[in-house]
């Protein structure tokens, strides 16, 4: 069996005396003999190595009571092979070894941020509707008192959603009566039209083309991305403001992506042909828009919140198939109602957003 | 019985040397401080717990006590553990409490929802307290000297009460109690620590530190006096100049202002300064432990220039550099530590303390320095 000696100071741990003394090592074992005459057993499994400044290195116990021992003559190899050896950044990095530590991190790390950072993309179509619903009533809340209503308003509306809407039960669209040019998508499946813009359209197939991307917003899911990219994570829980009116212009202030934008005029183009609505109405209506963009009173707040590069009206024109009969979406009479729906409603309440 | 230099160990001192010395450089330093700020970054600062504790392990043992090196026995694994603790027993709830307050509020149930609010706010005061305390008592059972530590029997529950109430009543008394209560606590909090048997004694006083805490106290008056002064006699400097153009505004004089602005809060730092520095000379002369008594002999200069290294540091590193900062304050601190009288290596026993399993959890998210 393996064994020596050498010199060595140790401090026991019970008092501040320093014992110097020589170490004798028997095979897995260390019996220190101190010039003082006091002796102590440690077996070399009990060992952890410390850091140390002047000399070699020293050791101590594991059950860290303040033993140190430190050798004060060069250790032989054999013995130097088993004592324990320190970790230098942490067992796991130690075992890897520093480089490829630092690379499997660093790839750990930027997946984690890509996630999070695109978190609205794929975390909002996830979301469940009925929680969405929540958060636009949180948000919200009951619109009843602020949208106008008549008969025969709503059956005018139902027929040109449903043109637009595909799916069934078709997304609910109300007139709210705010006298702000514009229409907004709301959590939970709702599109508010603006009365403002209603009374500014001059034609039913304008309406048709930008409820119609409103619905667009709806159903490929781009309202709950918006939200999560604007407000964060903490939208999940409930919503940021109870005010319904600085909520409402919160949300027509939201700010979609180009791609969630384009996707939804897509669909709106795609439901205009779809029920041989024309789309150059809808290309007018956005050509009148640039025009007056730099300075226009009323428009001014869809184009805020809808950007109009000369693109979009141009897919639209291109959209209109020369030769199609196309029919206006609604009849004289339905646009009428639509129209009037606000001054004929007995029980709306007046509402200023400000 | 040995006295200082006579304990006969590694790097025993000769009797000029001080009885605190630091052997660490900056290019020894560099590879561990480069490593740590790699293993932040990738693992997007997970990493800091098991830094520190590089940092304390290289810095403790590049110091030395009389004769002997310092050894520092603490894991990033306990930083990690404290850090984590924290989150689970107070950020969450925080969160859940202020998130929950808002929506009572919302709901008209105000009297609950602001108490959602303040109560959180109250514990914050409180648990700095306690940070403070903890850190403490956790620097020192994890300092070995000659395998002896230190440590504290107090939980530091008590203290955070009583830094409640005292930094209130400093605060109250129109601030002019602060240096009262800076001292006081500084006292309170090392009385109930120890090393080895011995426990620490402080009985500063801060009637000294009066004077220079009423200069800083006055002068922001005193410099915006000054600012007044000067933006009027620049004003008046233009008025006879001739026609001011609002085309063509005055650089020069919009430069100067701003320049004021820094300099004031520059200067304002200065003033404290002065001050802290006295406050920290004083607090750590009364410091005694057993027969040995301490000093701390910085001047306010010497902080000054700490202060804008550390910035200048920081900027020319645009910011990467804070993983040397651990560094330089320690050195800064070793450099001008003293201590005198006697030790008794027989009689400087064990410390009977807890050894607290955790570490500074609540320090780091309140992010403060211990000392």
């Amino acid at each position: 069996m393996e064994n020596g000696q050498l010199r060595a100071f140790w401090y026991d741990g019970v008092t501040a005396r320093r014992h110097v003394g020589t170490a004798f090592w028997h095979g897995d074992d260390l019996r220190l003999e101190g010039d003082d005459g006091e002796t102590m057993h440690v077996p070399l499994a009990d060992l952890v190595f410390v850091e140390r400044g002047v000399l070699d290195g020293s050791y101590s116990r594991k059950v860290d009571d303040g033993f140190r021992l430190v050798f004060t003559d060069p250790v032989p190899e054999a013995l130097a092979a088993r004592l324990p050896r320190g970790a230098r950044f942490g067992k796991w990095i130690d075992g890897l070894g520093l480089p490829r530590a630092a690379a499997l991190f660093a790839g750990i790390s930027a997946a984690l941020v890509a996630l999070v950072l695109t978190a609205p993309n794929w975390l909002g179509p996830r979301i469940p509707p009925a929680w969405e619903s929540r958060i636009g009533d949180a948000m919200v809340g009951d619109l009843q008192d602020v949208s106008c209503r008549t008969p025969s308003s709503d059956a005018a509306l139902a027929r040109l959603v449903k043109q637009l809407d595909p799916d069934n039960p078709p997304t609910n669209v109300s007139i709210a009566n705010i006298d702000m040019v514009n229409a907004v998508a709301l959590p939970g499946g709702q599109v508010l039209v603006f009365d403002g813009l209603i009374q500014e359209s001059s034609d039913p197939d304008e309406l048709a083309g930008v409820i119609g991307h409103e619905i667009g917003h709806v159903r490929e899911r781009h309202v709950m991305q918006a939200l999560l990219r604007q407000f964060g994570l903490s939208i999940l829980l409930g919503g940021v403001n109870s005010d319904i009116g600085s909520t409402l212009f919160g949300l027509t202030a939201t700010s979609y992506s180009r791609e969630a934008e384009r996707e939804a005029d897509v669909f709106s183009r795609a439901q205009m042909e779809r029920s041989n609505i024309s789309p150059a109405s809808t290309a007018d209506f956005f050509a009148e828009l640039a025009k007056q963009g730099e300075g226009g009173p009323g428009w001014a707040s869809w184009i805020a919140s809808h950007p109009m590069p000369q693109e979009r009206e141009d897919a639209f024109r291109k959209a209109v198939v020369p030769g199609k009969a196309y029919r206006p979406s609604l009849s004289r009479a339905d646009y009428a109602a639509i129209r009037d729906a606000c001054a004929k409603d007995p029980d709306v309440e007046p509402f200023d957003i400000f | 019985m040995d006295g200082l230099g006579g304990l006969g160990g590694p790097d025993a001192p000769d009797a000029e040397t001080s009885a605190f010395g630091f052997y660490g450089t900056w290019r020894e330093y560099l590879p561990i401080a480069l490593t740590n700020l790699l293993l932040i970054v990738v693992t997007l600062g997970i990493y800091r717990f098991w830094a520190k504790a590089r940092e304390r392990r290289y810095l403790w043992a590049r110091t030395r006590f009389i004769d002997e090196r310092l050894e520092w026995t603490g894991t990033g694994m306990e930083l990690f553990v404290g850090g984590v603790l924290v989150i689970l027993l107070f950020v969450i709830p925080y969160f859940v409490a202020t998130q929950v307050g808002q929506a009572m509020m919302m709901r008209g149930e105000t009297a609950i929802g602001l108490a959602l609010f303040v109560l959180p706010l109250l514990a914050i005061f409180y648990l700095m307290g306690v940070a403070r305390f903890r850190a403490i008592r956790y620097r020192l059972s994890r300092t070995n000297w000659r395998g002896i530590r230190g440590g504290s029997d107090d939980p530091g529950f008590r203290y955070g009460w009583s830094y409640m109430w005292k930094t209130v009543a400093g605060y109250a008394a129109f601030g002019l109690g602060v240096p009262w209560a800076m001292v006081s606590l500084w006292n309170q909090r090392w009385r109930a620590m120890s090393f080895g048997p011995m426990r620490f004694t402080c009985s500063a006083d801060f009637s000294p530190l009066m004077k220079r805490y009423l200069l800083f106290y006055f002068s922001p008056f005193l410099a915006i006096l000054a600012v007044v002064a000067f933006v009027f006699a620049a004003a008046f400097g233009l008025q006879v100049d001739g026609e001011f153009d609002p085309q063509n505004p005055p650089i020069g004089l919009m430069a100067a202002v701003g320049i004021a602005f820094l300099l004031f809060y520059l200067v304002l730092g200065f003033v404290w300064l002065a001050y802290y520095a006295k406050f920290f000379r004083i607090v750590v002369g009364e410091m005694t432990l057993g027969d040995l008594s301490f000093e701390f002999d910085a001047k306010t200069w010497d902080w000054i220039r700490l202060g804008l290294g550390d910035v200048a540091l920081l900027v020319l590193t645009l910011g990467l550099g804070f993983v040397f900062l651990g560094y330089r304050h320690w050195k800064f601190f070793i450099a001008h530590m003293q201590a005198y009288g006697e030790v008794d290596v027989d009689g400087l026993t064990q410390s009977t303390t807890r050894r607290a399993r955790h570490g500074e959890g609540l320090l780091d998210a309140f992010d403060m320095g211990a000392i």
